[in-house]
């Protein structure tokens, strides 16, 4: 066991030299934000609304984590739930902050603001009155409404078990998840809607919001994972932790990286199967200059590659193989927001002389909320330290026998005691 | 990072409350060899009256199938309810009902097994079991309706007298090759799953053709290292290759559907919306069976109210998952702006066939949303009830889908209203006659629970649980 143990031993991880990154990425970021609004504001607000989006999707899926721990009841994700609930409080009120410039600037993005006479226009006077400008207010106003009731209470009630060890704080928060989670769902359904599709709001399908969802869940996953890992190796969490937390994770980032292929792959193919003109524009927009190879991009970098690098289950314990892997799936999300939202203003290809302002749009929203994060995070316990699951998350009388009976062959020699869990796990 | 530095000196792990404790998988501290008769008792043991009760009746059915498809067969599919303008009718419905209904099995014995949820061991046996006989009524529909049955294997790739390949374009095509993968995997899977328990069987049998025949069938099994080595090897990749399987074949039978031009059929979400359906049946199904079987059988401690407890959270989820799915349809339909699917909606809606939609939206999104409660998913009876309505809404589900989208299409002139014929009817019921036959064979002669599966997950079967290990291991 101590063989094993001190071959996996590994220095703690030296952060220190990333402390000013986000100060870093603010400054750079809102010299380039501004330049850009002075030099072009159209190209400016569609950059903003991608870099939105993208970290929306972080907000939105740490949200969604925190509300399926509590609805499955589940033991594994103890440790890493306090920082998916930061991550869930990034909605309100900084991204709604960072949605300021959006509807600021709505008109210049949704083309339908702009039509004098919705009468005229048939696909805009169908959605009368949902597409008014005062509805598409009231929407954004009631998604970031919904997403700070939740992600508050919930983080309230998370740290009031802190102090506590209550259970009644977990059936509180199993009760805001119930109800959440339908909430969660169409207030994410309408803000992919209403902030993404309905830049082209003639176009239509079913399973935008899904798609937007399972984007969003991938990306947060990856960050997740990213997360844990750091918090391992530096020892914050290494205590706590245990190799199931790594194998769930990674299991999920696969799971996603299917499920998220399989959804984008049944709209487009439906789609282009019926070819009916309604419907097909959208995607024949993308298929215009170098969008077209934007979408090969997505297809063997958002699948293909990370469906083969997570196959391996020892791979998917690994640090210095899954921190690429999580590193690019921020970038194919990124991608991925784009060839959704930039088409509208470069149906010609992706604009490269504005490449900066993508940029710079993304380091300055991405530098403040990895601040706030960060805050949060060293203002409060690192971990639900009273959460009753905690233990089960820990590997205590974690009861695993065999692979068939759910778990795997070695574990039991990491379950001797707490030292030797706490090198246990991922490497 | 101070916060975190002083959290890890005062770090007490609390034991759990009681509230939240979570119940053992084998209630009652059971031994291992308690598990092994008991079981094994179904098969051992005289045959009980209720066995006859219901297998008498299922057979008859299953004569009535039999009746019903030589009828077809000899008569035409003109004896179907199918008439213009619904030329799908039951007997799609029904295809891709059972077929749903076959999705549970594979999910619990796949999926659930790569999630490492461990209270899938003592329902998986069965829910497999079912898997295979659902699939296999689902399978009659295709292979009759295309009429003239001596050409089914037209359907499959071989090169015909007439110079003719099958429509590899067409969905209908994708069907044949779907469903035969996921059954002859999902046998598979059953099949390796069921080789320890033979041998604990063919161990146990006191006839000498019972100790061949699970002789026979157990392929000389005997639990040796390298034995339990390479089984669990392959069940794993077993489980990895029937993954994406639970995914592909509803996804492929909602594509007969969606990649039509058709209101109502034409729809982005279809694929994981039929997935999300199938799992939702299969799981309505696998509660409605293993219910009153844990009874009959004194299988509560094996089949615990845990199980049923998940399994209730497992259909609330799907549920909710198909109830989003429907009203995205009819938001779509409105946002769209097309006159004709908003038309397919309205007629959804308030049509001839709203009562078919009604029952569908109160059986599929409604009744289950019940199952937020404990104290209903505490209750069997209650559970039982909310599982047959389940069955009930997923049938008119494909009713809705189906029927109502035929009966009106682009000209009013060619409306219509379909009404199944007496052959419809008997044929469905038959079907019941073939799946209840199947399963109460397959209970009566096979292991119905995974013996040794469910052993793994007892406190003894770990060294480090402090309820079991080695000082409550039980003798065997």
């Amino acid at each position: 066991m101590s063989t094993h143990s001190d071959s996996l031993k590994v220095e703690p991880l030296d952060l220190s030299r990333w402390r000013d990154v986000p100060t870093i990425l603010i400054f750079t970021g809102l010299v380039g934000a501004v330049l850009g609004l002075v030099l072009n504001v159209n190209q400016f607000a569609h950059s903003w609304l991608v870099a939105f989006m993208f970290f929306l999707s972080l907000g939105l899926g740490g949200m969604f984590l925190v509300l399926v721990h509590h609805l499955f009841d589940a033991g594994w994700s103890v440790p890493i739930r306090r920082f998916c609930e930061h991550l869930a409080c990034l909605l309100f009120p900084w991204l709604a902050i960072f949605f300021v410039p959006i509807a600021l600037l709505a008109p210049r993005l949704y083309g339908w603001m702009n039509v004098a006479d919705p009468h005229t226009d048939h696909a805009l006077h169908a959605k009368l009155p949902l597409f008014t400008k005062p509805a598409w207010y009231l929407v954004a106003a009631l998604c970031f409404a919904a997403w700070w009731f939740f992600s508050s209470r919930l983080r309230h009630w998370s740290l009031e078990q802190d102090k506590t060890g209550a259970a009644e704080c977990t059936f509180r928060m199993r009760r805001l998840a119930a109800i959440g989670v339908f909430v969660f769902a169409v207030t994410l359904t309408f803000a992919a809607i209403m902030w993404m599709k309905g830049m082209m709001h003639q176009w239509f399908s079913t399973m935008y919001g899904v798609y937007y969802f399972a984007g969003s869940a991938w990306l947060t996953l990856a960050t997740v994972y990213l997360i844990t890992m750091v918090l391992k190796r530096n020892g914050t969490l290494a205590a706590v932790l245990h190799e199931h937390q790594f194998y769930f994770l990674g299991s999920l980032l696969f799971a996603f990286t299917v499920f998220y292929a399989y959804i984008h792959f049944s709209q487009y193919f439906i789609i282009w199967n019926a070819n009916m003109p309604e419907e097909t524009f959208w995607y024949v927009i993308r298929e215009q200059g170098s969008w077209f190879y934007v979408g090969l991009v997505l297809i063997f970098g958002h699948f293909f590659l990370p469906f083969l690098a997570l196959l391996r289950i020892d791979l998917k314990l690994t640090f210095w193989w899954m921190v690429p892997i999580c590193v690019w799936a921020w970038l194919m999300h990124y991608v991925d927001m784009a060839f959704n939202i930039k088409p509208s203003i470069s149906p010609g290809g992706y604009p490269w002389m504005w490449a900066w302002l993508d940029l710079s749009c993304l380091a300055l929203i991405g530098g403040v909320l990895a601040r706030v994060f960060l805050k949060s995070f060293a203002s409060h316990p690192p971990f639900p330290i009273k959460d009753p699951r905690l233990i089960e998350a820990m590997g205590h009388r974690h009861p695993v026998a065999s692979p068939i009976s759910g778990g795997e062959m070695d574990e039991t020699d990491e379950l001797a005691d707490v030292g030797a869990e706490a090198g246990g796990g991922a490497r | 990072m101070a916060h975190s530095a002083n959290t890890l000196d005062e770090l007490k792990v609390l034991p759990t409350p009681k509230e939240l404790e979570r119940p053992l998988l084998v209630a009652n501290g059971r031994s291992i060899g308690w598990i092994s008769d008991q079981v094994a008792a179904i098969v051992e043991g005289k045959t009980p009256g209720w066995w006859w009760a219901a297998f008498i009746p299922s057979l008859l059915l299953l004569a009535m199938l039999g009746a019903m498809l030589l009828y077809q067969i000899s008569t035409g599919v003109g004896v179907w309810g199918n008439n213009h303008p619904v030329m799908w009718g039951w007997d799609i419905i029904n295809f891709v009902w059972w077929i749903g209904i076959g999705h549970a099995g594979t999910l619990i014995s796949a999926i659930l097994f790569l999630l490492r949820q461990r209270w899938r061991t003592a329902v998986n046996r069965a829910s497999e079991a079912m898997t295979i006989f659902a699939v296999m009524c689902a399978g009659i529909y295709p292979a009759l309706h295309v009429g003239r049955v001596w050409f089914d294997w037209w359907l499959f790739p071989v090169h015909n007298s007439n110079n003719l390949w099958p429509q590899f374009r067409s969905p209908l095509m994708w069907d044949v090759f779907a469903v035969s993968t996921y059954f002859t995997v999902s046998v598979l899977f059953w099949y390796m799953g069921l080789i320890p328990d033979l041998a604990v069987f063919r161990d146990r049998a006191k006839t000498k053709i019972r100790k061949f025949l699970y002789g026979l069938f157990a392929l000389g099994w005997t639990g040796s290292n390298r034995h339990w080595s390479n089984y669990e090897k392959a069940y794993l990749i077993l489980a990895g290759l029937s993954t994406p399987l639970v995914l592909s074949v509803h996804s492929i039978v909602s594509l007969d559907f969606a990649v039509s031009q058709l209101p109502g059929w034409h729809t982005t979400i279809f694929p994981p919306y039929f997935v999300a359906g199938a799992v939702f049946s299969g799981f309505g199904m696998v509660l409605t069976l293993l219910i009153p079987l844990r009874k009959v059988c004194h299988l509560e401690d094996l089949i615990t109210m845990r199980h049923i407890d998940v399994m209730c959270k497992v259909t609330l989820a799907t549920g909710s998952i198909v109830g989003y799915a429907y009203l995205m349809e009819l938001f779509i339909a409105w946002y769209s702006g097309s006159p004709y699917e908003r038309f397919a909606f309205l007629n959804r809606l308030g049509g001839p066939y709203a009562w078919g939609y009604w029952i569908m939206m109160g059986c599929n999104v409604i009744v289950p949303q019940l199952f937020w409660f404990r104290k209903v998913r505490e209750n069997l009876w209650w559970v039982f009830v909310i599982s047959i309505l389940v069955n009930i809404g997923m049938w008119f589900e494909r009713f809705v889908i189906i029927v109502i989208s035929l009966h009106r299409d682009f000209l009013p002139a060619n409306w219509g209203y379909f009404k199944p014929s007496w052959v419809d009817i008997c044929t469905y019921l038959g079907t019941f006659g073939l799946f209840f036959t199947m399963f109460l064979l397959f209970m009566r002669f096979l292991p119905m629970i995974a013996v040794a599966e469910v052993k793994g997950v007892t406190p003894q079967a770990d060294p480090h649980d402090p309820r079991g290990g080695a000082k409550e291991g039980g003798h065997h």
